[in-house]
Protein backbone atom coordinates (compact mmCIF):
# COMPACT_ATOMS: atom_id res chain seq x y z
CA UNK A 1 0.00 0.00 0.00
CA UNK A 2 1.15 3.03 -0.68
CA UNK A 3 1.85 5.85 1.60
CA UNK A 4 -0.66 8.09 1.02
CA UNK A 5 -3.14 5.23 1.57
CA UNK A 6 -2.11 4.34 4.15
CA UNK A 7 -2.44 7.47 5.58
CA UNK A 8 -5.49 7.96 3.83
CA UNK A 9 -7.10 4.99 5.78
CA UNK A 10 -5.60 5.98 9.54
CA UNK A 11 -7.04 9.71 9.07
CA UNK A 12 -10.19 7.89 8.33
CA UNK A 13 -9.97 5.70 10.93
CA UNK A 14 -9.89 9.09 13.24
CA UNK A 15 -12.73 10.80 11.72
CA UNK A 16 -15.33 7.57 12.51
CA UNK A 17 -14.04 8.14 16.24
CA UNK A 18 -17.72 8.37 17.50
CA UNK A 19 -16.85 7.34 20.71
CA UNK A 20 -14.85 10.76 21.36
CA UNK A 21 -18.61 12.62 20.76
CA UNK A 22 -19.59 12.26 24.30
CA UNK A 23 -16.29 13.29 26.03
CA UNK A 24 -15.39 16.07 23.34
CA UNK A 25 -18.44 17.59 24.38
CA UNK A 26 -17.87 17.12 27.90
CA UNK A 27 -14.34 18.77 27.37
CA UNK A 28 -15.77 21.98 25.89
CA UNK A 29 -17.95 22.41 28.47
CA UNK A 30 -15.26 22.40 30.36
CA UNK A 31 -13.40 24.38 28.28
CA UNK A 32 -16.61 27.18 28.48
CA UNK A 33 -16.33 26.99 31.84
CA UNK A 34 -12.66 28.03 32.36
CA UNK A 35 -13.23 30.71 29.99
CA UNK A 36 -16.78 32.02 32.04
CA UNK A 37 -14.39 32.17 35.13
CA UNK A 38 -12.82 34.90 33.31
CA UNK A 39 -15.40 37.15 33.16
CA UNK A 40 -15.43 40.21 30.96
CA UNK A 41 -11.38 39.03 29.89
CA UNK A 42 -13.55 35.59 28.74
CA UNK A 43 -14.09 37.55 25.34
CA UNK A 44 -11.01 39.42 24.91
CA UNK A 45 -9.03 36.52 25.48
CA UNK A 46 -10.33 34.06 23.65
CA UNK A 47 -9.98 36.74 20.60
CA UNK A 48 -6.37 37.07 21.06
CA UNK A 49 -5.94 33.16 21.64
CA UNK A 50 -8.16 32.63 17.94
CA UNK A 51 -5.97 35.55 16.57
CA UNK A 52 -8.77 37.89 15.85
CA UNK A 53 -6.17 40.53 16.10
CA UNK A 54 -3.97 38.92 13.66
CA UNK A 55 -5.70 38.61 10.75
CA UNK A 56 -5.74 34.84 10.80
CA UNK A 57 -5.27 31.84 12.99
CA UNK A 58 -2.54 32.47 15.73
CA UNK A 59 -2.34 28.80 16.49
CA UNK A 60 -0.74 27.62 13.24
CA UNK A 61 1.90 30.27 13.88
CA UNK A 62 2.81 28.90 17.69
CA UNK A 63 3.08 25.53 16.85
CA UNK A 64 6.49 26.49 14.54
CA UNK A 65 8.00 27.10 18.07
CA UNK A 66 7.89 23.67 19.85
CA UNK A 67 8.01 21.78 16.15
CA UNK A 68 11.36 23.85 15.32
CA UNK A 69 12.93 24.05 18.95
CA UNK A 70 12.24 20.11 19.32
CA UNK A 71 13.53 19.31 15.87
CA UNK A 72 16.83 21.11 16.78
CA UNK A 73 16.80 19.28 20.25
CA UNK A 74 16.97 15.86 18.41
CA UNK A 75 19.63 17.38 16.01
CA UNK A 76 21.38 17.90 19.37
CA UNK A 77 20.64 14.83 21.20
CA UNK A 78 21.91 12.89 18.16
CA UNK A 79 25.22 14.65 18.02
CA UNK A 80 25.47 14.41 22.24
CA UNK A 81 24.79 10.54 22.03
CA UNK A 82 26.94 10.11 19.07
CA UNK A 83 30.16 12.22 20.77
CA UNK A 84 30.35 14.86 18.41
CA UNK A 85 28.56 17.41 19.88
CA UNK A 86 31.27 19.03 21.82
CA UNK A 87 31.34 20.76 24.66
CA UNK A 88 27.67 22.67 25.57
CA UNK A 89 25.70 20.71 23.14
CA UNK A 90 23.93 18.88 25.71
CA UNK A 91 23.19 22.08 27.83
CA UNK A 92 21.96 23.64 24.29
CA UNK A 93 19.74 20.31 23.78
CA UNK A 94 18.38 21.04 27.70
CA UNK A 95 17.47 25.00 26.39
CA UNK A 96 15.66 23.98 23.15
CA UNK A 97 13.79 21.84 24.99
CA UNK A 98 12.62 24.24 27.67
CA UNK A 99 11.52 26.83 24.63
CA UNK A 100 9.56 23.64 22.82
CA UNK A 101 7.83 23.06 26.05
CA UNK A 102 7.07 27.11 26.44
CA UNK A 103 5.69 27.20 22.87
CA UNK A 104 3.54 23.27 23.41
CA UNK A 105 1.78 25.32 26.59
CA UNK A 106 0.92 28.20 23.59
CA UNK A 107 -0.58 26.24 21.31
CA UNK A 108 -2.73 24.31 23.72
CA UNK A 109 -4.38 27.08 24.61
CA UNK A 110 -4.55 28.20 20.93
CA UNK A 111 -5.20 25.04 19.54
CA UNK A 112 -8.31 24.30 22.64
CA UNK A 113 -9.92 27.84 21.43
CA UNK A 114 -9.91 27.41 18.26
CA UNK A 115 -11.01 23.76 18.82
CA UNK A 116 -14.21 24.46 20.75
CA UNK A 117 -16.04 25.44 17.90
CA UNK A 118 -15.00 22.09 15.01
CA UNK A 119 -17.78 20.04 13.91
CA UNK A 120 -17.92 16.35 13.94
CA UNK A 121 -15.00 14.86 11.91
CA UNK A 122 -12.65 17.59 12.80
CA UNK A 123 -13.62 17.65 16.42
CA UNK A 124 -12.79 14.33 16.26
CA UNK A 125 -9.20 14.71 14.64
CA UNK A 126 -8.60 17.55 16.81
CA UNK A 127 -9.30 15.67 19.81
CA UNK A 128 -6.67 13.30 18.98
CA UNK A 129 -4.37 15.53 17.32
CA UNK A 130 -4.63 17.43 21.24
CA UNK A 131 -4.30 14.07 22.92
CA UNK A 132 -1.00 12.79 20.85
CA UNK A 133 0.68 16.40 21.05
CA UNK A 134 -0.45 16.73 24.74
CA UNK A 135 1.72 13.15 25.74
CA UNK A 136 4.44 14.65 23.87
CA UNK A 137 4.29 18.00 25.62
CA UNK A 138 4.39 15.28 29.24
CA UNK A 139 7.50 13.54 27.74
CA UNK A 140 9.49 16.45 26.48
CA UNK A 141 8.28 17.96 30.53
CA UNK A 142 9.97 14.67 32.00
CA UNK A 143 12.93 14.48 29.63
CA UNK A 144 13.40 18.80 30.57
CA UNK A 145 14.16 17.68 34.11
CA UNK A 146 15.73 14.74 33.89
CA UNK A 147 18.56 16.54 31.89
CA UNK A 148 18.59 18.85 35.33
CA UNK A 149 19.43 16.00 37.04
CA UNK A 150 22.20 14.15 34.74
CA UNK A 151 19.83 11.37 33.69
CA UNK A 152 21.18 12.42 30.22
CA UNK A 153 20.26 8.59 28.49
CA UNK A 154 16.74 8.68 29.41
CA UNK A 155 16.16 11.98 28.65
CA UNK A 156 17.19 11.17 25.46
CA UNK A 157 15.04 8.52 24.94
CA UNK A 158 12.04 10.10 26.32
CA UNK A 159 12.60 13.49 24.11
CA UNK A 160 12.69 10.53 20.69
CA UNK A 161 9.05 9.84 21.90
CA UNK A 162 8.21 12.96 22.06
CA UNK A 163 9.29 14.02 19.21
CA UNK A 164 7.63 10.52 17.36
CA UNK A 165 4.19 11.91 18.89
CA UNK A 166 4.96 15.41 17.47
CA UNK A 167 5.55 13.96 13.97
CA UNK A 168 2.45 11.98 13.63
CA UNK A 169 -0.03 14.64 15.30
CA UNK A 170 1.50 17.67 12.70
CA UNK A 171 -0.22 14.98 10.19
CA UNK A 172 -3.43 15.14 11.62
CA UNK A 173 -2.87 19.13 12.32
CA UNK A 174 -2.53 18.96 8.34
CA UNK A 175 -5.54 17.11 7.82
CA UNK A 176 -7.22 19.60 10.00
CA UNK A 177 -6.05 22.75 7.87
CA UNK A 178 -6.53 21.45 4.37
CA UNK A 179 -8.90 18.93 4.53
CA UNK A 180 -10.88 20.05 6.97
CA UNK A 181 -10.40 23.71 6.01
CA UNK A 182 -10.45 24.49 9.79
CA UNK A 183 -8.80 28.11 10.33
CA UNK A 184 -9.09 28.75 6.07
CA UNK A 185 -11.78 31.54 5.32
CA UNK A 186 -14.70 30.48 4.02
CA UNK A 187 -16.47 33.49 2.72
CA UNK A 188 -16.56 34.50 -0.58
CA UNK A 189 -12.90 34.54 -2.16
CA UNK A 190 -14.03 35.39 -5.53
CA UNK A 191 -14.02 38.80 -7.42
CA UNK A 192 -17.47 38.86 -8.86
CA UNK A 193 -19.36 40.58 -9.63
CA UNK A 194 -16.48 42.90 -10.94
CA UNK A 195 -19.24 45.73 -12.37
CA UNK A 196 -22.87 46.83 -10.53
CA UNK A 197 -25.46 44.26 -10.41
CA UNK A 198 -29.01 44.26 -9.93
CA UNK A 199 -30.13 42.10 -6.77
CA UNK A 200 -33.08 43.49 -4.85
CA UNK A 201 -35.68 46.13 -5.16
CA UNK A 202 -34.97 48.69 -2.22
CA UNK A 203 -38.86 48.62 -1.55
CA UNK A 204 -38.64 44.76 -0.39
CA UNK A 205 -35.72 45.40 2.20
CA UNK A 206 -37.22 45.16 6.15
CA UNK A 207 -34.95 47.22 7.73
CA UNK A 208 -32.37 46.39 9.89
CA UNK A 209 -32.89 42.49 9.23
CA UNK A 210 -30.38 40.78 6.79
CA UNK A 211 -31.65 39.21 3.75
CA UNK A 212 -30.05 36.98 1.21
CA UNK A 213 -29.75 37.81 -2.16
CA UNK A 214 -27.73 35.76 -4.73
CA UNK A 215 -24.99 38.17 -6.85
CA UNK A 216 -23.86 36.29 -10.26
CA UNK A 217 -24.52 32.95 -7.68
CA UNK A 218 -22.55 34.88 -5.09
CA UNK A 219 -24.37 34.37 -1.87
CA UNK A 220 -24.53 38.39 -0.55
CA UNK A 221 -26.52 39.68 2.47
CA UNK A 222 -27.99 42.86 2.34
CA UNK A 223 -28.33 44.93 5.59
CA UNK A 224 -31.06 48.08 4.76
CA UNK A 225 -30.61 50.49 8.00
CA UNK A 226 -32.35 53.75 7.54
CA UNK A 227 -31.57 54.68 3.56
CA UNK A 228 -28.16 52.99 3.92
CA UNK A 229 -27.62 49.63 2.10
CA UNK A 230 -24.97 47.89 2.76
CA UNK A 231 -23.95 44.30 1.22
CA UNK A 232 -21.51 41.69 2.68
CA UNK A 233 -20.36 38.23 2.26
CA UNK A 234 -23.63 35.75 2.90
CA UNK A 235 -21.30 33.03 4.51
CA UNK A 236 -19.23 33.26 7.52
CA UNK A 237 -15.61 33.44 7.09
CA UNK A 238 -14.75 31.20 10.00
CA UNK A 239 -17.14 27.91 9.13
CA UNK A 240 -19.12 29.05 6.57
CA UNK A 241 -22.16 30.15 8.42
CA UNK A 242 -25.00 31.47 6.25
CA UNK A 243 -24.85 35.26 7.85
CA UNK A 244 -28.53 36.25 6.34
CA UNK A 245 -30.18 33.93 9.05
CA UNK A 246 -27.97 36.39 11.49
CA UNK A 247 -28.75 39.60 13.18
CA UNK A 248 -27.69 43.45 13.77
CA UNK A 249 -26.32 43.76 17.19
CA UNK A 250 -25.74 47.09 17.63
CA UNK A 251 -23.62 47.72 14.26
CA UNK A 252 -22.17 44.57 13.65
CA UNK A 253 -23.92 41.68 12.14
CA UNK A 254 -23.63 38.54 14.18
CA UNK A 255 -23.04 35.04 12.24
CA UNK A 256 -25.71 32.47 13.82
CA UNK A 257 -23.46 29.71 14.61
CA UNK A 258 -20.40 30.76 16.58
CA UNK A 259 -21.31 33.92 17.29
CA UNK A 260 -18.39 35.92 15.24
CA UNK A 261 -19.35 39.73 14.77
CA UNK A 262 -18.24 42.07 11.94
CA UNK A 263 -18.73 45.71 11.54
CA UNK A 264 -21.32 46.27 9.20
CA UNK A 265 -19.56 48.85 7.25
CA UNK A 266 -16.13 47.76 6.74
CA UNK A 267 -16.60 43.61 7.46
CA UNK A 268 -13.48 43.53 9.88
CA UNK A 269 -14.08 41.11 12.40
CA UNK A 270 -15.22 42.28 15.73
CA UNK A 271 -15.39 39.25 17.75
CA UNK A 272 -13.99 35.62 16.99
CA UNK A 273 -13.65 32.91 15.99
CA UNK A 274 -13.86 34.32 12.51
CA UNK A 275 -9.89 36.08 12.31
CA UNK A 276 -10.32 36.75 8.32
CA UNK A 277 -12.83 39.83 7.41
CA UNK A 278 -16.37 39.14 6.16
CA UNK A 279 -15.66 40.63 2.32
CA UNK A 280 -17.78 43.75 1.35
CA UNK A 281 -19.30 44.90 -1.71
CA UNK A 282 -20.23 48.51 -2.82
CA UNK A 283 -23.91 49.18 -3.06
CA UNK A 284 -26.00 51.95 -5.39
CA UNK A 285 -29.21 51.84 -5.31
CA UNK A 286 -30.89 52.89 -9.26
CA UNK A 287 -34.47 53.38 -10.27
CA UNK A 288 -35.24 51.38 -6.90
CA UNK A 289 -32.88 48.90 -7.63
CA UNK A 290 -30.12 47.63 -5.00
CA UNK A 291 -27.15 47.25 -6.96
CA UNK A 292 -23.55 45.54 -5.33
CA UNK A 293 -20.50 45.15 -6.62
CA UNK A 294 -17.43 43.20 -4.98
CA UNK A 295 -15.08 45.90 -2.99
CA UNK A 296 -11.52 44.97 -3.42
CA UNK A 297 -9.98 44.51 -0.66
CA UNK A 298 -7.02 46.85 -0.48
CA UNK A 299 -9.65 49.68 -1.49
CA UNK A 300 -10.74 51.55 1.44
CA UNK A 301 -14.17 50.99 2.55
CA UNK A 302 -15.53 54.30 1.42
CA UNK A 303 -13.99 54.85 -1.55
CA UNK A 304 -16.24 55.67 -4.28
CA UNK A 305 -14.93 53.76 -6.64
CA UNK A 306 -15.55 53.92 -11.06
CA UNK A 307 -16.98 50.32 -13.25
CA UNK A 308 -13.48 50.52 -14.65
CA UNK A 309 -11.08 50.27 -11.53
CA UNK A 310 -13.40 47.50 -10.35
CA UNK A 311 -12.84 45.60 -13.64
CA UNK A 312 -9.33 45.56 -13.63
CA UNK B 1 -46.85 14.31 23.77
CA UNK B 2 -43.87 13.91 21.35
CA UNK B 3 -40.67 14.62 21.84
CA UNK B 4 -40.63 17.45 19.83
CA UNK B 5 -44.17 18.79 21.08
CA UNK B 6 -42.45 18.87 25.23
CA UNK B 7 -39.85 20.58 23.87
CA UNK B 8 -41.67 23.49 21.20
CA UNK B 9 -43.69 24.04 24.02
CA UNK B 10 -40.87 24.80 26.19
CA UNK B 11 -39.35 27.14 23.22
CA UNK B 12 -42.50 28.88 23.79
CA UNK B 13 -41.52 29.33 27.18
CA UNK B 14 -38.22 30.11 26.65
CA UNK B 15 -38.75 33.13 23.85
CA UNK B 16 -41.74 34.30 25.91
CA UNK B 17 -39.43 35.25 28.76
CA UNK B 18 -37.20 36.60 27.04
CA UNK B 19 -39.83 39.16 25.15
CA UNK B 20 -41.21 40.01 28.60
CA UNK B 21 -37.50 40.73 29.69
CA UNK B 22 -37.04 43.19 26.44
CA UNK B 23 -40.06 45.13 27.30
CA UNK B 24 -39.61 45.92 30.84
CA UNK B 25 -38.37 49.62 31.25
CA UNK B 26 -34.85 50.76 32.76
CA UNK B 27 -36.36 51.58 36.25
CA UNK B 28 -38.51 47.93 36.62
CA UNK B 29 -35.34 46.32 38.33
CA UNK B 30 -37.36 44.09 40.19
CA UNK B 31 -39.34 42.65 37.18
CA UNK B 32 -35.80 42.37 35.14
CA UNK B 33 -34.08 40.14 38.09
CA UNK B 34 -36.99 37.89 38.31
CA UNK B 35 -37.14 37.21 35.01
CA UNK B 36 -33.82 37.01 34.30
CA UNK B 37 -33.59 34.50 37.05
CA UNK B 38 -36.37 32.55 36.27
CA UNK B 39 -34.75 32.44 32.58
CA UNK B 40 -31.77 31.41 33.76
CA UNK B 41 -33.13 28.37 35.58
CA UNK B 42 -35.55 27.50 32.53
CA UNK B 43 -32.45 27.68 29.98
CA UNK B 44 -30.44 25.23 32.03
CA UNK B 45 -33.80 22.49 32.73
CA UNK B 46 -33.77 23.56 29.06
CA UNK B 47 -30.34 22.77 27.86
CA UNK B 48 -29.91 19.72 30.15
CA UNK B 49 -32.70 17.62 28.54
CA UNK B 50 -32.13 18.08 25.03
CA UNK B 51 -28.44 17.26 25.90
CA UNK B 52 -29.34 13.99 28.27
CA UNK B 53 -31.96 12.35 25.93
CA UNK B 54 -32.86 14.24 23.11
CA UNK B 55 -29.91 15.03 21.06
CA UNK B 56 -28.06 11.47 22.08
CA UNK B 57 -31.33 9.90 20.26
CA UNK B 58 -31.40 11.96 16.94
CA UNK B 59 -27.62 11.51 15.74
CA UNK B 60 -28.58 8.70 13.07
CA UNK B 61 -31.42 11.03 11.40
CA UNK B 62 -30.39 14.36 11.67
CA UNK B 63 -26.78 15.74 10.86
CA UNK B 64 -27.43 19.12 12.62
CA UNK B 65 -26.33 17.99 15.77
CA UNK B 66 -22.74 19.89 15.50
CA UNK B 67 -24.33 23.02 15.35
CA UNK B 68 -26.96 22.95 18.03
CA UNK B 69 -24.32 22.04 20.27
CA UNK B 70 -22.43 25.75 18.98
CA UNK B 71 -25.73 27.52 19.20
CA UNK B 72 -26.15 26.38 22.77
CA UNK B 73 -22.85 27.55 23.79
CA UNK B 74 -23.54 30.78 21.82
CA UNK B 75 -26.72 31.34 24.21
CA UNK B 76 -24.46 30.18 27.26
CA UNK B 77 -22.17 32.70 26.08
CA UNK B 78 -24.53 35.54 26.15
CA UNK B 79 -26.65 34.41 29.23
CA UNK B 80 -23.26 35.11 31.34
CA UNK B 81 -22.95 38.44 29.57
CA UNK B 82 -26.42 39.21 30.37
CA UNK B 83 -26.28 37.83 33.62
CA UNK B 84 -23.23 39.98 34.77
CA UNK B 85 -24.68 42.95 33.68
CA UNK B 86 -26.45 45.35 36.08
CA UNK B 87 -30.37 45.70 35.48
CA UNK B 88 -30.58 49.20 35.42
CA UNK B 89 -27.72 50.03 33.08
CA UNK B 90 -29.44 51.57 29.68
CA UNK B 91 -27.21 48.83 27.55
CA UNK B 92 -29.59 46.12 29.43
CA UNK B 93 -32.11 45.77 26.80
CA UNK B 94 -29.92 45.40 23.84
CA UNK B 95 -27.90 42.64 25.25
CA UNK B 96 -31.31 40.98 25.78
CA UNK B 97 -32.25 41.35 22.37
CA UNK B 98 -28.77 39.55 21.50
CA UNK B 99 -30.26 37.08 23.02
CA UNK B 100 -33.48 36.87 22.13
CA UNK B 101 -32.00 36.32 18.64
CA UNK B 102 -29.53 33.71 19.74
CA UNK B 103 -32.44 32.05 21.12
CA UNK B 104 -34.68 32.56 18.40
CA UNK B 105 -32.32 31.32 16.04
CA UNK B 106 -31.26 27.90 17.57
CA UNK B 107 -35.24 27.07 18.61
CA UNK B 108 -36.16 28.15 14.64
CA UNK B 109 -33.59 25.87 13.51
CA UNK B 110 -34.66 23.28 15.59
CA UNK B 111 -38.45 23.67 14.62
CA UNK B 112 -38.08 23.79 11.34
CA UNK B 113 -34.88 21.48 10.72
CA UNK B 114 -33.99 19.19 13.03
CA UNK B 115 -37.55 18.33 14.65
CA UNK B 116 -38.72 17.28 11.47
CA UNK B 117 -35.89 14.75 10.62
CA UNK B 118 -36.13 13.81 13.90
CA UNK B 119 -39.79 11.99 12.89
CA UNK B 120 -37.88 9.49 10.71
CA UNK B 121 -37.69 7.67 14.24
CA UNK B 122 -41.09 7.09 14.51
CA UNK B 123 -44.18 7.86 16.27
CA UNK B 124 -44.01 5.21 18.78
CA UNK B 125 -39.98 6.17 19.72
CA UNK B 126 -41.06 9.98 19.70
CA UNK B 127 -43.95 9.62 22.39
CA UNK B 128 -42.07 7.27 24.43
CA UNK B 129 -38.95 10.20 23.97
CA UNK B 130 -41.29 13.00 24.95
CA UNK B 131 -42.81 11.15 27.97
CA UNK B 132 -39.01 11.06 29.00
CA UNK B 133 -38.32 14.39 28.37
CA UNK B 134 -41.22 15.57 30.37
CA UNK B 135 -40.42 13.38 33.80
CA UNK B 136 -36.52 14.44 33.82
CA UNK B 137 -37.98 18.11 33.32
CA UNK B 138 -40.08 18.14 35.97
CA UNK B 139 -37.28 16.05 37.79
CA UNK B 140 -35.05 18.52 37.58
CA UNK B 141 -37.26 21.30 38.08
CA UNK B 142 -37.72 19.98 41.74
CA UNK B 143 -34.38 18.75 42.12
CA UNK B 144 -32.48 20.83 45.19
CA UNK B 145 -28.90 19.46 43.05
CA UNK B 146 -30.35 21.64 39.99
CA UNK B 147 -31.42 24.94 42.20
CA UNK B 148 -27.84 24.38 43.58
CA UNK B 149 -26.19 24.37 40.21
CA UNK B 150 -28.49 27.35 39.28
CA UNK B 151 -27.77 29.56 42.03
CA UNK B 152 -24.21 29.10 42.21
CA UNK B 153 -23.85 29.97 38.48
CA UNK B 154 -25.85 33.21 39.30
CA UNK B 155 -23.36 33.84 42.05
CA UNK B 156 -20.34 33.29 40.07
CA UNK B 157 -21.35 34.79 36.67
CA UNK B 158 -22.12 38.29 39.26
CA UNK B 159 -18.73 38.45 41.03
CA UNK B 160 -16.04 37.61 37.89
Amino acid sequence: MSVRGLLERLTSRVEALQVLDTPGYQLEHGVSLTFLLAGRWARPLQDLLHGVWLGHPLHPVLVTVPVGAWSAAALLDGLDASGRGGPGAAQAARAVVGLGIAGGVGSVATGLTDWQHAHDEARRVGMVHGALNSAALALYAWSFADRGRGRAGRARVTAAAGYGLVLASSYLGGVLSYRHRLGVDHSAAGREPRVFTPVARLADLPDREPVEVAADGVPVVLVRTDEEVRALAGRCPHLGGPMAEGWLHRDELVCPWHGSRFDVGTGEPAQGPATAPLPCYDTRVRDGAVEVRRRARWRTPTAVTTVEEASR
Amino acid sequence: MKADEVLIAHHDVLRGLLRELAETRDDETGRREELRDRFLREIEVHAQIEDELFYPAVPDVSPLLALAHAEHRQIDDQVATVMRMDVADPEFTTEVRMLENTVRHHTMEEEQRMFPQSHALGEERLEELGEQLRARKRELEESGGMRLIVRLKRATLRHV
